[in-house]
């Protein structure tokens, strides 16, 4: 007879980081991991080097049913947040047909751009982007990395280390906020001048649709993808004139390959990473920016030295 | 002269010689579809000079339910392009009036039993000749429609082109005003009560009118809710309900999930975009909430 017990509270996102001196220590202490998950029925999902996936195949073999979580993009890793929001679409997806699952990730040192920090806003997102989900996250780290940040930001964000195999209580840990007070998202890389550029405020949104939806039309996207983003679009920027001082600017890069909008105002962020966690059907706020992120291709929002700023790339 | 008495109207029907200030874009479509439809109704051939609206005014009569498809072909319902428009109106007031003349002529010669005439007319005769043109074209259309028995003729003026004392002096001169009544107009949105515990959105729903949209709402279902003989089912057309953005549409959600079980919030004619966005916003999930989309 199986005895069940009705109270446990739904499982939640368990994230657990872990250091290694070689290759050979990251494998000892990652394999039995994904064993560990195997053995409870769980399906695995992973973000790995070649190498240690190499290692991995070797070992469990072809692995059917194994999630390869999205890679960062570009070779500074580009918005940590962007890559956490894509992962949480992942492994939402496969939470909500599979239940449980482990999932093991690895620092990769190509991805850490000029100072490492990309590692520090990604894992800050997780925390906030999987907070609901009943995922085992462990993630490696090498205890020598080239940039310290990968460090002090891997030691900040995860609530528990692994010691000799076992997950332990880290003091050192952060919420999210904390973390990202001290190291904001960073600013993207810059763009050149624009193609349009139109100030805002809330009664001009529907000019702001109409600008976009027609330039969107004229290179070639569909309706219904031109109709969501420029519902991303109409988002992003209703929370600019709703949260900031009343007028805002965005300007609009055209390819058909993928357009980039910015959208930037004068006001301050009252939470560092908007649009993360997935929102509650009960809470009229917070679903705008939520519901932009899954329509564009990326969305970064980062503090500027004049207000906030959020840009967002859309491919046809 | 006699002095003009302007007599604001909703009968199509009574019309020779009208005039429409529309309140808002959306205003005006309904007001020409409606235009449009009584006369195809009526079994009278009907011509719109349009300049780049057709696509406007067709869109309109769609989401109305008037079938012009068969009119169309039928050349009960004429549309003159908008460079056979604008190249009538830049001609002198006698060749207008030939113009007017000659489909007047033309319907008759061809065995129907009236004509309606609408169109983009001012904007292109305040180009090409200001404000007197207007008024001479005006004496011109007074001098032809004014109490003949099959020929009518609906003029409008926009805001958008004719400053405050110009829709006066326009409104002088016709005997006849059209005017439709909104719950709600702010040019971005339009409402109409469409029937008993029904109400008909046009136009767009965003941070701008959200508020003031979401107080109008509890105010028609509140009146519906009170009344024992009014359905139980509230029924808001969107038909012609363009956008509507993600706080718009949480907000219909709630407003359904808000409901005494007793009743539903039915939407009905809604367009793919904003069941797009509804489905988004959690309305598969909302018991009290009925999305009807629009034919495809």
């Amino acid at each position: 007879m199986e005895i069940k017990n009705t109270r446990t509270p739904p499982p939640r996102l368990a994230h657990v980081g872990g250091f290694h001196s070689s290759d050979h220590d990251l494998l000892q202490q990652l394999l039995p991991l994904v064993t560990s998950g195997l053995e409870h029925g769980r399906p695995v999902a992973a973000a790995l080097r070649p190498a240690t996936m190499e290692a991995v195949y070797d070992t469990f073999g072809s692995l059917p049913g194994l999630l390869l979580l999205a890679p960062p993009e570009g070779n500074d890793g580009g918005s940590g947040q962007t890559l956490a929001a894509r992962r949480a679409r992942q492994l939402r997806e496969l939470t909500l047909t599979a239940g449980p699952v482990t999932v093991v990730t690895e620092h990769w040192n190509r991805f850490d751009g000029l100072d490492g920090s990309f590692w520090t806003e990604l894992d800050a997102a997780m925390n906030i982007a999987l907070s609901d989900l009943p995922v085992h996250l462990t993630c490696f780290f090498p205890e020598m990395p080239l940039h310290l940040e990968v460090v002090d930001g891997a030691r900040r964000n995860h609530p528990q280390l692994l010691h000799r195999g076992e997950p332990r209580h880290n003091p050192d840990y952060r919420a999210p906020r904390e973390v990202l007070a001290d190291r904001p998202a960073p600013a993207p890389v810059l763009l050149g001048a624009p193609d349009t550029r139109m100030v805002f405020g809330a009664w001009q949104l529907n000019d702001v649709r109409t600008t976009v939806e027609r330039a969107l039309l004229a290179h070639g996207y569909g309706r219904d993808r031109a109709e969501d983003v420029v519902l991303a679009v109409n988002e992003v920027a209703t929370n600019a004139v709703e949260h900031g001082t009343g007028e805002a600017l965005i300007s609009v890069w055209e390819a058909a390959d993928g357009f980039v909008f910015e959208v930037q105002d004068a006001g301050s962020l009252r939470d560092p990473l908007p649009g993360l966690r997935a929102p509650h059907p009960s809470e009229a706020r917070g679903r705008g920016v939520w519901i932009a992120r899954q329509l564009c291709d990326s969305l970064h929002v980062w503090p500027g030295r004049t207000g906030t700023h959020v840009r967002m790339r859309a491919t046809p | 002269m006699g002095l003009a008495v302007t007599r604001a109207i909703e009968d199509l029907s009574l019309v020779d010689h009208a005039c429409v200030i529309p309140d808002s874009d959306e205003h005006l479509w309904e007001v020409t579809a409606a235009w449009v439809a009584n006369g195809l109704d009526a079994g009278d051939r009907v011509v719109y000079f349009e300049d780049d609206t057709a696509d406007l005014v067709l869109r309109r009569l769609n989401e109305d339910h008037t079938c012009v498809r068969h009119a169309l072909e039928e050349g009960q319902l004429v549309i003159v392009p908008t460079e056979a428009t604008r190249a009538a109106l830049a001609g002198s007031i006698e060749s207008i009036g030939d113009i007017l003349v000659g489909q007047i002529d033309e319907t008759a010669a061809d065995g129907w039993p009236g004509l309606r005439l609408a169109g983009e007319s001012g904007p292109g005769l305040m180009r090409d000749g200001g404000l007197e043109k207007i008024v001479a074209f005006e004496q011109l259309a007074e001098r032809l429609f004014r109490g003949h028995p099959t020929a009518s003729l609906l003029c409008r003026y926009d805001r958008r082109y004719f400053g405050d004392s110009a829709v006066e002096a326009m409104r002088r001169v016709h005997e006849i005003e059209l005017v439709s009544p909104a719950v709600y107009d702010d040019t971005l949105l339009r409402i109409t009560h469409s029937g008993p515990a029904a109400v008909r959105l046009a136009g767009e729903v965003d941070h701008s009118n959200r508020l003031q949209i979401r107080r109008m709402l509890d105010a028609t279902l509140d009146a519906a809710l009170r009344s024992h003989s009014a359905p139980t089912d509230i029924t808001l057309d969107l038909a012609s309900l363009r956008f509507i953005d993600v706080a718009g549409a949480v907000g219909l959600v709630h407003a359904a999930e808000e409901f005494p079980s007793t009743h539903r919030l039915v939407l009905t004619g809604v367009r793919p975009r904003v069941v797009r966005v509804l489905d988004r916003c959690g309305a598969p999930f909302a018991d009290q909430l009925v999305v009807v989309a629009a034919d495809a």
